[in-house]
């Protein structure tokens, strides 16, 4: 396989094909089909067969191409692979670098592998213009990829905000009856943290030592990752303030306690696609923004001593705050929203805790939440598009009448939890493992939320599932359909694979993990030596 | 490469040859529009051949600059800030003539002077782009503000409009004493007009610090303060947006503040760069002010011409913070923002003359559900918006017209972290209105009350058209326009500046820097 | 370290034996769960319709879909009973793989018995599971003597429960489900006694726990059935969290977690030091938690909720002696930390007490043996928190034979009973023993045999239970007489104290024990009938598919003592259990002992032997002598408690503690404080100050955005905007003097 991937060339070619696709995709997508009318049903009329059909078909492509990346990438070498670099505003400094490392690698996957079933889906679910809304999903996903692959801060910052609007859109157009406010809650919030990390990143490519060109000693800006992590300039202080930005420009996106409000909102608001898309992939943008670019440019800022502790303990309050509010939540979706944020709190403490281990399992529980909190959201809203309900009361006992969904439901519920034998366990046990060498107290508070998570969400699936069958408008309630197992499948497959042999993805980020936490460990203790001296 | 001798008249004249040209064709298309008797068609044509002139002088601007003239300093400028700053300036004309070609339609103007009149204030900015004398400063202003005083004015059935006009007189007036006022005071210190010489004296006499010719600058900066309509000298600009024509309103927020931003540039940068302490504090102030208070009262407007009204005051104070930097790239960062900005201007502003009906204003809610009845239109109107908001890709160039002054802020010798930090967080509050506009547009059903918006005129889609995609592709490729911008910048600037700004590549010269 | 550990797997001898197929033991029940779950799943699913979203009419197959997909049928009696389609298969293949298992169980333990001494525990290496810089989890197997005890009685009475429920379940709508959540539990069980590493143990640890949560909730449309399986896994948690810490710990002290590193690098932590103190005791939570002890214990009364085989296999003969497992098999862990094992000493003590203390007054009848098991495990924690790890695994043994049978006899009572009211209609509790009395006269093997069993658990010789309850009171005994564990203080009290105390305990509770098991014998199946004049002719024997099990237990229940014969009573092979499992346990045994063995003279362990038959006869005798049954009535028309017989048939109110401590505070305080009073209350507020002045985007006139501190910006801003040239010109003074200010004359 690896070979043949090379005979063709696929380590040049594949990072901007993978862009680019999408862009072309929702270009068609955009033109395919009629326009619907006003308030017309565009599943029943079949104005959205086209444009859903032609989009999962590009998506498939896509996932299909980046899948050769599994093979393509070796991990075993440190630096950054399948790289693509080209001049694009040379007098600003500014390149159109890609390029991946294991961390990268493992989120594009995801990334393709989510929007797939994102798109696949929808299609019963988006009833009104739906050509829009799949172009907008395509145009989501080369925003996303493009954080992933950028290598260039300029690069990096135009695609974390271009995947803004297509969001705004889908969960303002698309969503439930708060919808407005949700959106632009969720945009303001991300906007006002990424736009002080624009500061930094301007002060970053800004501040870099004189080079010659031809004669002329000029101070062009250079804007690539590289460049910012070894040549930048700053003072100690000047470190703590760019950190500062990037810091809030992620903690919102993550996001991290307090700044998580936007979260419940946008999720319980947003179409079923929008929230999978929104908590498998956009969240855990936020916590690979601090693995590539808020820890290991500042480091000093990063490990100093109190500001360290301060993110440890947001992380941990996070965990437990998320859990415990979930537990009295009376919609389902929100209780999933809050569950989220109390599983990037662990992504939050495996990262600053920096130890090989919690370093994994912060990546493992990023590729987790991905496939467990998708396919819960998937399986939300299956229900909701039968009964038009969230309400976890207005259920209970349909265990009886939608054997199957339970089944789905119980198996995912119980990755989140944690169970072993399902990815979930995987990933939460390596982080606390790996945080409990350097942040013991913490990591012991972290794990209690092993019992309440167990606790709200066996409660709620014992009021959703079992319990007896007592409304009578639930008795008539269908099972999945061949779509909707069809959707389901990879997904449990994913999670039971994930947690029996996840072997083979830890090995692939096992090399860019253990380099994350050379760097930053030596940065920060050389500077901090120096301090002392 | 051609070196103009300004004392020599012929040569002077071909210096100013583009001005000449349009000044020229403005007085016959002047005779030839009261020569025939009003009507509609008339109108048109007078139109089509304004539209014309400033192509064919467009086309002089480019040649010229091409020809890579500079001249020793004198009365007017012969470096590329004035010839990006005419090519801006006419691009922002032929905007308004071919707007208010169908908006004389729409209104049923049939008035044909008034393409002339835009014409002879359009020459009256060239000449603020090209003053490097503080009397030919004033002159370019009066002969521009007179003229946009009349355009104000234009719509004799709207009181609306006369009592605009009639402020704007007044205020105008207000803030061009204070400009003469300044000048004198400049005079009396250093006894030159010339930029050129005031530099030199402040230099050669030590009068860094002299009292009369700090009072001098303070008053300039007033002047210029009401010209580009900065807090708090911008009271007049809402109700006078407000009241004139949309084609008008368009050409005044866009077009006439880029010329007085450009003379604004030019002064500062050529006559007071050593005072750069001096007046540092207080341009800052009016950024910052400027900043905040124009995009905190443009949350409360609904009606759409106020709103892009106080959307212009906001973007003064960004703006400012590129003349705050103080260096040869800020003047840069202020050609390509000024760019982007009269594009997205300008086409916010022919989707407001497609919606707008009769005399009463277009609110917002005229908007709501715009994207049902009429896609692209709403498509427009969400890349000016973001372009105006200055977001990635789909704002295109605005987006990178802030990052451009975020970068001359933050790279210059006494980096404006302050004001980049206040630059962004006013960002967010602008998103609060234009996120407001799309919103509307997309979110909201189509209300009843709302009216239908008419097929959209041949001109004011080219505009349309015209603007949304050079947003968008120079939001993508901006390379060479920017690298225009870049040498774009007033030539004694540069010696200045090169002493501190090493960034800047020698004048005229185009040559790729590092790939 | 762990690859050596493959290479000499490589030469163990075992390596080529029948052992090789060690991982075909939990792999056949798992095919069970497979195919059990298929079928299951497949006969109660219908395919929806594509459109879900469309509101097409109500679906005709809904109605199917009730009594298909599980659930229900028991409990309410106008059910129609009908047996599942596939019953005939399932009853193949659920009890199939189980047989086929314990054949392969045996084969592998003949093959040790071949070998003789084995030293090396056989492990089978098979992938990397969790490899992490220096974190090395294998999913691997390792079978020594223990793990095949453990092996033997899982499949064994594993093997007979399955026949039972064959004949139990039969008529159950969801009898596929339920073979399919037991074949995963016997799968998962096996995974925990065959894991080499504890975060595999862990796999099986909390596998156990998922099934038993299903089980328990196996009849999930009644709440109170939901709610305890709900509880069981809930409370489990606490206990798992205790063993991921120990894990933690491990792992950051040893940087090794498998079992044979862990025992290879222990000597570097000091004797007794705190490490090693707390990672046991973090160990000993989760065992709390798993087998039931305080203050963990509250799960397992209510568990009973689960179908009557499963409280056998699950909840008496394996899973809930999982903790007793864990620390036998982290023995080497607890020799080096005797204040960990006086605190297990003392809590199995107190359990043992306490829980017998409540058993004496339930009247349900499967109540009175869940509380006797938790007090039977109470007994063999002060086994092997005594260092008596042999002991503690014996009483294991024996505990499995004569409660797995208790459970099964009582399980075909409330059969018998449960078809009479059916067959009448009657929605009287099938449970209560104050609804039966007199059933030896209507099923007399299943009397004959439960007596067998009350005999064996009260410590009657020669039945199992006296050897195995024997064998702990008097390890503890002897070694408080010299011990580490006696040397030791706990909290400042000499230990040899504590372990005094135990005992006493112990045989407080031996004597308690004696008496609510006759109580039950004789409320159960002596004095009159109270079933009801109607419902008493269709009282009768269960079919041979259940007793049958029941036989093969009682005889194991009587002769299951003969494992481990004390050397004071030469009546048949001395210590058989004890030699077998010295090579896991001998070399702990003797560090707890302090270095030699306690040598009792044989007259004091006469005495010893004395005391517990007199203590269980006395129970008995006292029994008889007090309880009427003749004067018990019905349930319905049952007399209230009062005085501390009603704390005790209240459980001593523990349940209802818990909840107002613990659960309703946490509940109240993340909605009301959390929830409702940060989420909502303050942060939002705090971003509206700056974001969104309303919610309703309903409204179209509303501000579009901009809390009211941008917006009171705007607002003063706009008002100077009045029109009136007069302001502007004042504004613009203003303007001028502020910009004069500015400037710095120098």
């Amino acid at each position: 396989m690896h070979d043949f991937l090379l005979s063709i060339g696929y380590n040049y070619w594949i990072l901007p094909t993978l862009l680019a696709l999408p862009l072309v995709g929702a270009l068609l997508v955009a033109f395919t089909g009629r326009r619907g009318e006003e308030g017309e049903d565009e599943v029943a009329s079949g104005a959205a067969r086209g444009p859903r059909v032609l989009a999962t078909a590009v998506f498939a492509l896509e996932f299909i191409l980046s899948l050769g990346l599994w093979w393509a990438f070796d991990p075993s070498y440190e630096g950054w692979q399948q790289s693509f670099d080209r001049a694009w505003i040379p007098t600003w400094g500014i390149r159109f670098t890609l390029g991946l490392d294991g961390i990268a690698l493992m989120m594009v996957l995801l990334t393709t592998f989510i929007m797939l079933l994102a798109s696949y889906g929808s299609f019963t679910s988006i009833r009104r213009k739906a050509r829009s809304y799949y172009a907008l999903l395509l145009l989501l996903t080369t925003g996303m990829l493009g954080v992933f692959m950028a290598l260039d801060l300029f690069l990096f910052y135009v695609m974390w905000e271009a995947m803004l609007i297509p969001m705004y859109f889908i969960v303002g157009i698309w969503g439930g009856e708060r919808r407005i406010y949700a959106s632009l809650k969720f945009f303001i919030y991300t906007m006002v943290g990424s736009l002080l990390m624009l500061v930094g990143i301007v002060y970053l490519g800004t501040h870099q030592p004189l080079t010659t060109v031809n004669g002329i000693v000029t101070s062009v800006p250079n804007f690539s990752y590289d460049a910012a992590l070894n040549t930048a300039q700053f003072t100690q202080r000047g470190a703590l303030w760019l950190f500062g930005a990037f810091f809030l420009a992620f903690a919102v996106k993550v996001p991290m306690f307090p700044l998580h409000t936007w979260l419940p909102d946008a999720h319980v608001e947003a179409p079923t696609a929008g929230s999978v898309v929104l908590a498998s992939i956009m969240l855990k943008l936020g916590t690979f923004g601090f693995l590539r670019l808020a820890v290991p440019l500042f480091p000093t800022a990063a490990m100093q001593p109190a500001v360290r502790t301060a993110v440890l303990v947001l992380a941990v309050v996070g965990i437990v705050y998320g859990a415990l509010v979930s537990l009295v939540q009376p919609d389902f979706k929100k209780l999933v929203a809050y569950s989220s944020v109390s599983h990037l709190g662990f992504v939050m403490l495996g990262i600053f805790a920096l130890t090989v281990q919690s370093v994994q399992g912060a990546l493992m529980v990023m590729i987790n939440h991905g496939l467990s909190t998708g396919a819960l959201f998937f399986l939300i809203g299956m229900i909701y598009e039968r009964r038009h309900t969230r309400l976890i009361e207005s259920y209970g006992g349909i265990a009886r009448v939608v054997p199957m969904f339970a089944a789905m439901l119980t198996l995912v519920s119980l990755s989140s939890i944690g169970v072993p034998g399902t990815n979930g366990f995987v990933g939460e046990f390596l982080v606390l493992i790996g945080s409990f060498r350097t942040a013991p107290v913490l990591s012991l508070i972290a794990t209690t939320s092993v019992i309440i998570s167990a606790a709200y969400l066996l409660w709620a699936i014992q009021r959703i599932l079992f319990n007896p069958l007592d409304k009578r408008e639930n008795e008539h309630v269908s099972d999945l359909n061949r779509r909707e197992l069809l959707l389901m499948a990879p997904l449990v497959a994913g999670i039971i694979w994930l947690g029996v042999y996840p072997a083979p993805v830890l090995r692939r980020m096992e090399v860019s993990a253990e380099k994350f936490v050379r760097q930053v460990e030596s940065k920060s203790a050389v500077r901090t030596a120096a301090r002392e001296r | 490469m051609l070196n103009f001798n300004l004392a020599i008249p012929s040569q002077l004249t071909a210096a100013l040859l583009p001005d000449l040209i349009l000044m020229g064709g403005a007085m016959l298309l002047l005779l030839f529009a009261v020569w025939r008797r009003e009507s509609a068609e008339h109108q048109r044509l007078v139109g089509v051949l304004s539209i014309a002139l400033c192509v064919g002088t467009l086309v002089a601007v480019v040649v010229t600059m091409y020809r890579r003239g500079i001249a020793p300093p004198g009365p007017i400028a012969v470096d590329n800030f004035r010839w990006m700053m005419d090519v801006i300036i006419l691009l922002g004309t032929i905007g308004a003539l071919a707007l208010g070609i169908d908006d004389n339609d729409r209104s049923g103007t049939t008035t044909a002077e008034t393409h002339v009149l835009i014409l002879l204030a359009t020459s009256g900015m060239m000449l603020l782009a090209a003053a490097r004398d503080l009397m030919i400063v004033f002159l370019g202003v009066e002969l521009m503000s007179i003229s946009v005083y009349a355009l104000a004015g234009l719509n004799r059935r709207s009181q609306r409009a006369a009592e605009g006009a009639l402020k704007y007189f007044l205020l105008g007036a207000f803030s061009t004493a204070f400009l003469l006022y300044g000048i004198a005071l400049v005079y009396g210190a250093t006894g030159a007009t010339g930029l050129f010489q005031i530099a030199e004296r402040i230099d050669a006499n030590g009068l860094t610090s002299s009292p009369i010719l700090l009072i001098g600058i303070a008053m300039l900066l007033v002047g210029f303060g009401f010209k580009v309509s900065t807090v708090p000298f911008h009271m007049w600009a809402p109700d006078v947006y407000d009241g004139s024509p949309n084609p008008i309103t368009a050409y005044m927020a866009a077009t006439v503040k880029t010329a007085a931003f450009a003379a604004f540039l030019r002064v500062w940068l050529e006559a007071f760069p050593a005072e750069f302490g001096a007046w540092h504090r207080a341009v800052a102030g009016l950024a910052i002010a400027t900043m905040v208070i124009g995009n905190a009262i443009g949350l409360q407007q609904r009606n759409l011409k106020r709103l892009l009204a106080y959307s212009s005051i906001a973007h003064a104070g960004f703006i400012l913070v590129a003349i705050a930097a103080g260096t040869a790239q800020g003047a840069s960062a202020m050609l390509f923002y000024v760019l982007a900005y009269t594009l997205a201007t300008f086409g916010a502003f022919a989707v407001i003359i497609v919606l707008s009906r009769g005399d009463e204003p277009v609110t917002t809610d005229d908007l709501s559900g715009l994207w049902t009845v009429r896609p692209w239109l709403a498509v427009a109107m969400t890349v000016f918006m973001l372009s105006l908001m200055g977001f990635p890709i789909f704002g295109g160039a605005g987006f990178l017209g802030k990052w451009f002054v975020l970068q001359a802020a933050l790279q210059a010798p006494r980096p404006q972290i302050t004001l980049a930090v206040v630059l962004v967080l006013t960002t967010v509050i602008s998103a609060g209105y234009y996120l407001y506009v799309v919103m509307v547009m997309f979110m909201r059903p189509r209300s009843a009350s709302a009216n239908v918006p008419m097929e959209t005129p041949a001109w004011t889609q080219f505009v349309m058209v015209a603007c949304a995609t050079a947003i968008l592709v120079l939001g993508v490729m901006p390379e060479y326009s920017v690298r225009f911008a870049k040498v774009g910048v007033p030539r004694i600037a540069i010696r200045q500046a090169a002493v501190y700004d090493p960034n800047v590549l020698a004048p005229n010269e185009l040559a790729r820097p590092r790939e | 370290m762990l690859l050596q550990h493959a290479a000499t797997a490589g030469a163990h001898p075992l390596e080529g034996t029948v052992a090789s197929y060690l991982w075909l033991l939990p792999l056949l029940p798992l095919l069970g769960f497979v195919l059990n779950g298929l079928l299951s799943l497949t006969s109660a699913f219908h395919l929806g319709p594509d459109d879900p979203g469309a509101d097409h009419g109500h679906d005709s197959h809904a109605a199917a879909a009730h009594d298909e997909s599980g659930g229900g049928a028991h409990g309410d009696d106008h059910h129609p009973v009908q047996r599942h389609r596939h019953a005939g298969l399932v009853s193949l293949i659920g009890p199939g793989v189980l047989i086929a298992a314990f054949g392969l169980a045996l084969a592998i333990f003949m093959a040790m018995r071949g070998l003789g001494e084995m030293h090396a525990p056989f492990v089978q290496r098979y992938f990397s599971w969790m490899p992490v810089g220096d974190l090395v989890v294998d999913a691997s197997f390792q079978l020594d003597q223990l793990s095949m005890v453990m092996v033997l009685i899982i499949t064994g009475v594993g093997a007979l429960i399955h026949l039972f429920s064959v004949g139990y379940m039969q008529d159950d709508p969801g009898y596929p489900r339920y073979f399919a959540y037991l074949n995963l539990f016997v799968f998962f069980m096996l995974v925990l006694v065959l894991g080499a590493n504890y975060p595999i143990l862990f796999i099986g640890w909390e596998g156990v726990g998922l099934c038993s949560y299903l089980l328990i909730g196996f009849w999930f449309s009644e709440k109170a059935n939901a709610d305890a399986g709900k509880k069981a896994f809930i409370v489990n948690r606490i206990g798992d969290f205790g063993f991921l810490i120990a894990m933690f710990m491990l792992f950051a002290n040893l940087g090794r977690l498998d079992f044979a590193g862990v025992n290879a690098t222990i000597g570097q932590l000091p004797f007794g030091g705190v490490v090693v103190t707390a990672i046991c005791l973090f160990l000993f939570l989760g065992c709390a938690g798993k087998s039931a002890q305080i203050p963990l214990y509250v799960w397992l009364p209510d568990a009973m909720a689960g179908p009557t085989p499963v409280s056998a296999l699950i909840h008496a003969a394996t899973m809930v002696t999982a903790g007793v497992y864990l620390i036998a098999r982290s023995n080497v862990l607890f020799s080096m930390a005797p204040v960990a094992g006086l605190t297990v000493v003392l809590i199995g003590g107190l359990t043992a007490l306490f829980a017998a203390s409540i058993g004496l007054k339930q009247w349900d009848i499967k109540k009175v043996l869940a509380y006797s098991t938790v007090s039977q495990l109470g007994y063999m924690f002060v086994g092997v928190g005594s260092g008596a790890y042999v002991a503690g695994v014996f009483h294991l043994m024996t505990h499995a034979f004569f409660k797995a049978l208790l459970f099964l006899g009582s399980g075909s009572v409330i059969y018998a009973m449960h078809a009479a009211y059916h067959a009448t209609h009657s929605h009287e509790d099938a449970q209560d023993m104050r609804n039966m009395g007199g059933m030896k006269k209507y099923m007399p093997i299943t009397w004959v045999l439960m007596w067998g069993a009350t005999l064996a658990i009260a410590g009657v010789p020669p039945f199992a239970g006296f050897f195995s309850k024997d064998e702990i009171l008097g390890s503890v005994f002897l070694r408080a007489t010299h011990s580490t564990l006696a040397d030791a203080r706990w909290l400042g009290i000499p230990g040899n104290y504590v372990l005094y105390l135990v005992y006493v305990m112990g045989l407080a509770a031996a004597f308690m024990t004696a008496v609510y098991m006759t109580r039950m014998m004789i409320y159960t199946f002596h004095g009159p009938n109270r079933t009801g004049d109607k419902e008493r002719e269709h009282l009768r024997e269960a079919p041979w598919i259940m007793t049958g099990p029941l036989v093969v237990l009682g005889v194991l229940s009587v002769i299951g003592g003969w494992f481990n014969i004390p050397a004071a009573l030469p009546v048949g092979p001395i210590g058989a259990l004890e030699h077998w499992l010295e090579p896991v346990v001998g070399e702990s045994t003797l560090r707890v002992a302090g270095g030699t063995l306690p040598e009792a003279s044989h007259s004091l362990e006469y005495l010893l032997i004395a005391v517990a038959i007199v203590i269980a006869l006395a129970g008995i005798g006292f029994a008889f002598a007090r309880l009427k049954p003749q004067r018990l009535v019905p349930k319905a028309q049952a007399p209230a408690e009062h005085g501390f017989g009603l704390v005790l048939e209240n459980k001593y109110y523990v349940d209802e503690a818990y909840d107002a401590a613990v659960v309703q505070p946490v509940v109240g305080v993340s909605r009301g404080l959390l929830w409702r009073g940060v989420d909502v209350g303050l942060i939002d507020r705090l971003t509206r100050l700056l974001v969104q002045s309303k919610d309703d985007d309903a409204a179209p006139g509303a501000v579009p955005m901009g809390g009211w501190m941008t917006r009171a910006v705007g607002y003063l801003g706009s008002q100077l905007q009045s029109g009136r040239v007069g302001t502007y010109a004042w504004v613009l003074v203003v303007g001028v003097l502020f910009v004069l200010g500015a400037f710095s004359f120098r």
